[in-house]
């Protein structure tokens, strides 16, 4: 579904990722983690084409994405989740979520904002409030449902959890197992791995821009452990 | 009391103008983040297209003004497409553009047309007897239209996909973008919007104020004034402000005499920014 080869990513005369390859199959779940500043934000911003890759390629579903741009990828079933939420402050939650799919017709924002306020009965509750408002944790939420609106085929996840109190983390855990259910291809990034490694299917440490080790979950947690992110 | 009901009327009137004019000037800025220094250009255009389509086409006046207010759109859409939207990023390069283009406009207009004002009536005459006081039928028409337009242009920010892509792209472009919402599409859209505002905002209004190559810098200048009041980026900002501005300029103008008229405006939007510098609505318009 998706394959990262020998991408380099710099800002100015700093390299922020460099020489990393990863693949996710479709249908896994695939977690990145690695302490702050080991470039998992910007292999995910060049995957979804919000910084351009200085070196190296990105397939996805079997396209070539370097010459397609950042709302192109998105529309061609890339759900993205910023790290920090994002959410649109002075919009409400409604068109918060709803602007993840207005490119994609009345019937199918319908079924998205229904399928949604299923997930979280919470954003029928505030649907006219201003995201701005809302908690740290209604934010992810908000968030992660404007992903999740246009029935994404890969969701990239940055920080899902981060900042996050328990019980929101069981609900955007609960969340991402709805996407698994669908079938959908997901890769999120952790520093905190304890509640991400319970839903990946595999991974991949990063630490100063390099990927530096991949495997199963069992695999990765005994790093995680070595390298103090649970 | 009379004098107080139309001086009423006429800033209503005024501010209904305004309100049409700013909105197109906010909507830039808050989504684009380009001030436009061609927004008193196309207005100005916007009037010289109706009087050329009526004169010289023999068209009636309400098709010259949807005329008009589809040519500044066309050309507003075609100027961001291929030239701003290059440099669309860079605040020096939009604000040298944009006042080249301004520049543009109205040299070509006085090389077209002249330095006179031309005679450019607006077709309906007359008035409207209240007790005690009267309206020009004429001010009567343009605030139905200028009401029906800011209503319409809520309608189109608030109500549909486009005016929430435009809205979710004014509050974070990467992450809009990164939802699949396409700045190649909606910036050319917006400013073709603000554009064919201002170009029918100037073909309704000319007729009954004046039409000359350089009335443009005035129309700038009020825009300024109105969405800096309001707070930069706000549309329910510049709609009160408009209204504001054209309340203070009929009561100013009546009470005070004409020159005293624009003094006290000034005065009173420093008072205003003075005491909340970021204006009546001021928020944050640009995310990171």
């Amino acid at each position: 579904m998706l394959a990262v080869k020998d991408l380099e990513v710099r800002y100015g005369g700093i390299t922020a990722i460099s020489g990393v390859s990863i693949d996710v199959a479709e249908g896994e779940t695939v977690l990145l983690i690695g302490a702050n500043g080991a470039g998992k934000s910007s292999l995910i911003n060049a995957i979804i084409g919000l910084v351009q890759a200085s070196h190296g390629s990105v397939r996805f579903a079997g396209r070539d994405l370097s010459a397609v741009s950042c709302d192109g990828r998105a529309r061609a079933g890339i759900g993205y989740s910023p790290e920090g939420r994002r959410v649109f402050p002075t919009m409400s939650v409604a068109d918060n979520v709803l602007s993840g799919a207005c490119w994609h017709g009345g019937a199918s924002q319908r079924q998205a904002w229904a399928w949604l306020c299923g997930i979280f009965p919470i954003l029928k509750e505030r649907a006219s409030q201003p995201a701005g408002q809302l908690s740290g944790g209604q934010q992810q939420i908000v968030a992660l449902a404007r992903a999740m609106s246009s029935f994404p085929k890969l969701l990239l996840l940055d920080e899902p959890f981060l900042g996050l109190a328990p019980v929101w983390i069981a609900q955007i855990s609960e969340a991402i197992r709805h996407m698994q259910q669908r079938g959908t291809t997901i890769l999120m990034t952790e520093q905190m791995a304890r509640p991400a490694l319970k839903l990946a299917t595999r991974g991949y440490v990063m630490r100063g821009g390099e990927v530096r080790r991949s495997g199963t979950v069992a695999e990765i947690r005994d790093v995680a452990l070595a390298e103090e992110y649970l | 009391m009379q004098g107080f009901v139309a001086t009423c009327l006429i800033g209503i009137s005024l501010g209904a103008q305004y309100a049409l004019l700013a909105l197109g000037f906010t909507l830039i800025f808050g989504i684009l983040g380009v001030v436009n220094f061609a927004h008193g250009g196309f207005y100005v255009l916007g009037g010289y297209l109706a009087y050329s389509a009526v004169t010289y086409l023999g068209m009636p006046y309400a098709l010259a003004v949807i005329c008009a207010a589809l040519g500044t759109t066309l050309l507003g859409f075609l100027f961001e497409r291929f030239v701003l939207d290059r440099v669309i990023d860079d605040h020096l390069a939009t604000l040298m553009l944009t006042l080249g283009l301004y520049l543009m406009m109205s040299s070509g207009i006085l090389v077209v047309f002249g330095p006179q004002s031309p005679a450019f009536a607006f077709p309906l005459t007359g008035v409207i007897h209240g007790h005690g006081f009267f309206v020009p039928i004429e001010n009567l028409v343009v605030l139905g239209v200028c009401i029906v337009g800011i209503l319409s242009i809520y309608g189109l920010i608030y109500y549909t996909d486009f005016g929430r892509a435009l809205r979710a792209l004014a509050d974070d472009r990467a992450v809009a973008t990164a939802q699949g919402l396409r700045p190649a599409i909606l910036f050319p859209a917006a400013f073709a919007l603000a554009t064919g505002l201002a170009g029918l905002t100037g073909a309704l209004v000319t007729p009954i104020l004046s039409l000359a190559p350089h009335i443009g810098d005035p129309v700038l200048a009020t825009s300024f004034l109105i969405v800096i009041l309001g707070g930069l980026g706000s549309v329910g900002g510049a709609t009160v402000a408009a209204f504001i501005v054209g309340m203070a300029e009929a009561f100013s103008a009546v009470y005070l005499g004409g020159s005293k008229g624009a003094l006290a405006l000034f005065v009173l939007v420093l008072v205003m920014l003075v005491v909340k510098p970021s204006g009546l609505f001021g928020h944050r318009v640009r995310g990171a």
